[in-house]
């Protein structure tokens, strides 16, 4: 009895331990990734974050949460920077959200993933004309505004890249957002338009 | 858990008034114990409360969301049963699809299926319970009208259509809840010969489609059946896109075919095999049972099955007969014997289809592919390589010499080629079928008179068929064309077609192991030559206008002539000439009197009429001469006549009397058809995008929260 207790707490630490592991290694590799993204950014070509990583980052993610018109008090407080990795296999999207069909230099639409327990957890807030901004590793600056957001089921939709306009961005994560289990067949999908004519230049995100 | 806590926490507090004169510490001991347990308590709701949210949504059913992500009811269950007998060069298939419906509610299935791309379908019945109603063959949009109706009258029914040539669907009305429904086909399909071998195929699934254009949003759209929207070059782009989706994604015992096939092949067969599946033969005479070894299996790639003749058997010509309606029908089969392996030189440009429906492995097979086709080349031929997705890309501006190096090249260049986006195909034949500079009969580099041959290596996934089709017929020349079609599921109507138009032959490849074989025999018929200008003359003048098809194309090493008349007696000799590469003349002649009885031959006749007066009509889409005119109406007569579905007749299947309550509502259901084995998905699938770690954590503190419960039990226990 004294045995399976002492199991079953120990097990049930390792198990905590592993939950609460996966969000800090996610916040931990933003840092890495921000420093890799500096990198490559001076040197004009792609930079692993470290080593072993079959992944390097592409852009970078700004994401303004709340109407800018409505609540101008508080849209400069939240917004978030991510790191955006190529790819979205399980170990890219575990350190940050990954670019799942796009073009390097920003032509043509871009699709990006991002686990909704960390970096995505904050696109439930988005809004139809909330702002993003997608850095690219050119480093100028494109401003987006959500056009819609919408729930799919991913096994009756699949994204149709030859019909998805030039200027679309699109946000995938899974829904529901305070869901357990890990492999629900929902998606919640942002997607926004790029502001014409509007390359903002060097608008640092912090 | 809320209660289990209070519990405890009203237990802990009558011992702490029980045990009063307690030591100091333990008393604080069992304190922290509580609190830590009250602050599990209250993390643990936070987290049980998405459980809750969640539990609608776990069940192991395929269920549909609609536009606001609420679920509806859980998805209709299908399976198919195909009983096949081959008979001489024909087979005749009666393939059973069984809808269930799982649900508490009245619902109505879609599905849209594939059938081999010269199917004829000629007979439908509708079985519900002990129940069969026998389907009738009736004008489209009639037979649209009359299901409407059957539907909102509550009477079950179905009704198949043609979508394409080798794409059917079909809409069943009116399922009990909890019960199923299954559909009867009955059709014929030829069975293929060539080099000494029959093969016949049987598609199960349909590789999703490009669609060209732009995405029409002018017209409203009826049925949102499938993933793609009409665009102005396919307006029908709803209707021939299934959602594709996981074998994991249906239900359990959904999605599963079984087979049971015999063949008589009129002469002793020696070896039965398949490239797809693995298969259980049984000789019993001259005829073999075919089963296949798994018994049944998830429809997600097509079956192929091949069998050859004893050796020294292998027919050189065969004529069969049948009576039907009072009109004699013949179909002979003639397999020039052409020996000579003179070699001419070639200019090969390799087509190959790098789009995003390739990916997988069937770009790998076509890398195979093309790398087999340039170990082909000699020192006297000429080559190219132009790659297709989105946009158009070439190796060489022109076709270059095959030297070494220029091979080397083109090796690493196969080697790199990636495959994603659509699937443009035109502008790629424009570039393939054009010729820069040379003039004259055949493709000239460096003053070298060649024979210009086009392979294309795709997997047909295009829904802009017939566009594409008069863009070869206008642009041949003389360039022959060669399809090679890639996949567990290609669109074997276009390779046929194409190459048909292309005046060339098509080949398919369906799995790794099966490359070496389909390329050899392919790049070995390429290379050796062809009969042309191939005049068949049947005894009967009369009859001979009605042969099928009217105009024989090139014939290649292997391959046989089949020709299909009515109203001739089977008496006389029919003569076969044609000319050799030299120049010099062939001719054969087969005596009729030998016909045996074969089956479902006007079917077969009615068929070709049938493609013959559509491909006119491809060709020429305006309707200013008085020929072309009237295609549509020819072509439902021919189908009414001969009971086939065609573009413009459907089966028609009601019940006469009503089945659904008047207050009970229907819901229609699209079937969906399961992702072709091997590719990555052609559209971009929705990546997984949640971790573990919210369950984790959820999980820990459960744990953390029974064993701190059982410490304090334990505890009571002992005191």
């Amino acid at each position: 009895m004294k045995y399976l207790l002492s199991l079953i707490t120990i097990s049930s630490f390792a198990v905590l331990a592993f939950g609460l592991w996966i969000p800090f290694k996610a916040l931990m590799a933003q840092e890495l990734l921000e420093l890799a993204w500096a990198e490559s950014q001076a040197r004009q070509r792609p930079v692993r974050p470290w080593p072993w990583a079959d992944t390097w980052p592409v852009a970078r993610l700004a994401i303004h949460y709340g109407q800018s018109d409505q609540h101008a008090d508080t849209a400069d407080d939240q917004r978030q920077s991510l790191i955006v990795l190529e790819g979205a296999h399980g170990e890219s999207l575990a350190f940050g959200p990954g670019q799942v069909f796009g073009d390097e230099r920003g032509a043509g639409p871009t699709v990006i993933a991002g686990h909704r327990d960390t970096h995505f957890s904050g696109l439930k807030h988005l809004r139809a004309g909330s702002q993003l901004q997608l850095q690219r590793g050119d480093g100028q600056w494109q401003s987006y505004r959500v056009s819609d957001t919408r729930v799919v089921d991913s096994r009756h939709h699949q994204i149709n890249t030859a019909l998805l306009p030039r200027n679309a961005l699109l946000l995938v994560t899974c829904y529901p957002f305070n869901g357990l289990a890990g492999r629900g067949p929902l998606r919640y999908v942002v997607e926004a338009r790029a502001m014409p004519g509007e390359l903002v230049a060097s608008v640092v995100a912090r | 858990m809320l209660p289990t806590h209070s519990l405890f926490r009203s237990g802990t507090r009558r011992r702490h008034t029980a045990l009063m004169p307690l030591r100091c510490d333990s008393r604080r001991l069992k304190r922290v114990i509580e609190g830590i347990s009250l602050w599990l308590a209250m993390l643990l709701l936070l987290f049980v409360q998405p459980i809750y949210a969640e539990a609608s949504e776990s069940a192991g059913e395929l269920r549909f969301v609609d536009s606001g992500g609420r679920h509806l009811a859980s998805a209709m269950l299908m399976e198919a049963d195909y009983r096949v007998e081959v008979t001489g060069l024909v087979a005749d298939v009666q393939l059973k699809q069984t809808f269930r419906n799982p649900s508490q509610r009245w619902r109505e299935a879609v599905y849209v299926f594939p059938l081999p791309e010269k199917a004829s379908v000629y007979g439908l019945t509708m079985i519900a319970g002990e129940r069969r109603i026998v389907g009738e063959i009736r004008e489209k949009a009639v037979a649209k009208q009359e299901y409407a109706k059957a539907r909102s009258e509550g009477r079950k029914v179905a009704r198949v259509d043609q979508q394409r040539p080798n794409l059917f669907t079909t809409h069943l009305a009116n399922i009990p809840p909890g019960e199923s429904i299954a559909i009867e086909l009955h059709y014929q399909q030829p069975v293929r010969y060539q080099s000494g071998e029959f093969e016949l195929r049987i598609p199960t699934t349909v590789t999703p489609r490009y669609m060209p254009g732009e995405t029409d949003h002018s017209r409203a759209t009826a049925w949102q059946g499938g993933w793609a929207t009409p665009t102005t070059e396919v307006p029908d782009a709803d209707r021939i896109s299934p959602y594709t989706v996981l074998p994991g994604d249906v239900g359990a015992n959904s999605h599963q075919a079984s087979v049971a096939m015999t063949i008589k092949a009129g002469l002793p067969v020696s070896r039965v095999s398949s490239p797809s599946h693995r298969l259980d033969s049984i000789w019993d005479g001259n005829a073999v049972e075919v089963a296949i070894g798994e018994g049944s299996f998830a429809m997600d790639r097509d079956l192929i099955v091949r069998w050859a003749p004893t050796r020294g058997m292998a027919p050189a010509a065969a004529v069969f007969r049948q009576q039907w309606q009072g009109e004699g029908y013949l179909l002979a089969m003639l397999i020039p014997g052409l020996g000579s392996e003179r070699q001419v030189p070639r200019e090969l440009v390799f087509v190959i289809d790098t789009s995003g429906s390739m990916a997988g492995e069937s770009i790998r097979q076509a890398k195979q592919s093309l790398l087999r086709g340039l170990a082909t080349l000699g020192p006297d031929d000429a080559f190219n390589i132009i790659q297709f997705n989105s946009q158009t890309a070439s190796l060489f501006m022109d076709p270059v010499p095959a030297t070494a190096n220029d091979l080397a090249r083109a090796r690493r260049y196969v080697g790199n080629l990636e495959a994603n986006g659509g699937t443009e195909m035109a502008l790629a034949l424009d570039a393939a079928l054009n010729r820069r500079g040379s003039e004259g009969l055949s493709g000239s580099v460096d003053g070298v008179q060649r024979l210009r041959q086009v392979v294309f290596i795709t997997d047909g996934a295009v829904g802009n068929e017939s566009a594409l089709f008069r863009r070869i017929a206008h642009r041949l020349g003389d360039t022959r064309l060669f399809t090679v079609g890639i996949g567990s599921a290609p669109n074997m109507h276009f390779m046929r077609e194409a190459a048909r138009f292309g005046r060339g032959t098509y080949t398919s490849i369906s799995n790794p192991a099966d490359v070496a074989r389909s390329l050899d025999e392919l790049f070995g018929k390429m290379q050796s030559p062809v009969l042309t200008d191939i005049q068949v003359t049947w005894p009967d003048a009369t009859a001979s206008q009605s042969a099928q098809p009217q105009r024989i194309g090139d014939l290649f090493r292997g391959e046989p002539l089949v020709q299909v008349v009515r109203g001739q007696a089977p008496t006389g000799d029919l003569r076969v000439t044609g000319r050799l590469p030299g120049g010099s003349l062939w001719q054969q002649s087969l005596n009729l009197a030998q016909a045996a009885n074969g089956k479902g031959l006007h079917r077969v006749w009615a068929r070709q009429k049938i493609d013959g007066l559509l491909a006119a009509s491809t060709l020429d889409p305006d309707p200013g001469e008085e020929d072309s005119d009237d295609i549509p109406g020819r072509v439902t007569a021919l189908g009414i006549e001969h009971q086939l579905i065609t573009p413009y007749t459907s089966f028609l299947a009601v019940d006469k009397t009503r089945a659904r309550p008047a207050d009970a509502s229907l819901r229609s259901d699209s079937v969906p058809t399961l992702l072709p084995a091997g590719s990555d998905a052609g559209m971009l699938r929705y990546p997984q995008t949640a971790t573990m770690a919210p369950l984790l954590q959820a999980l820990g503190l459960l744990g953390l929260m029974f064993s701190v419960a059982i410490v304090l039990l334990r505890k009571r226990a002992i005191v």
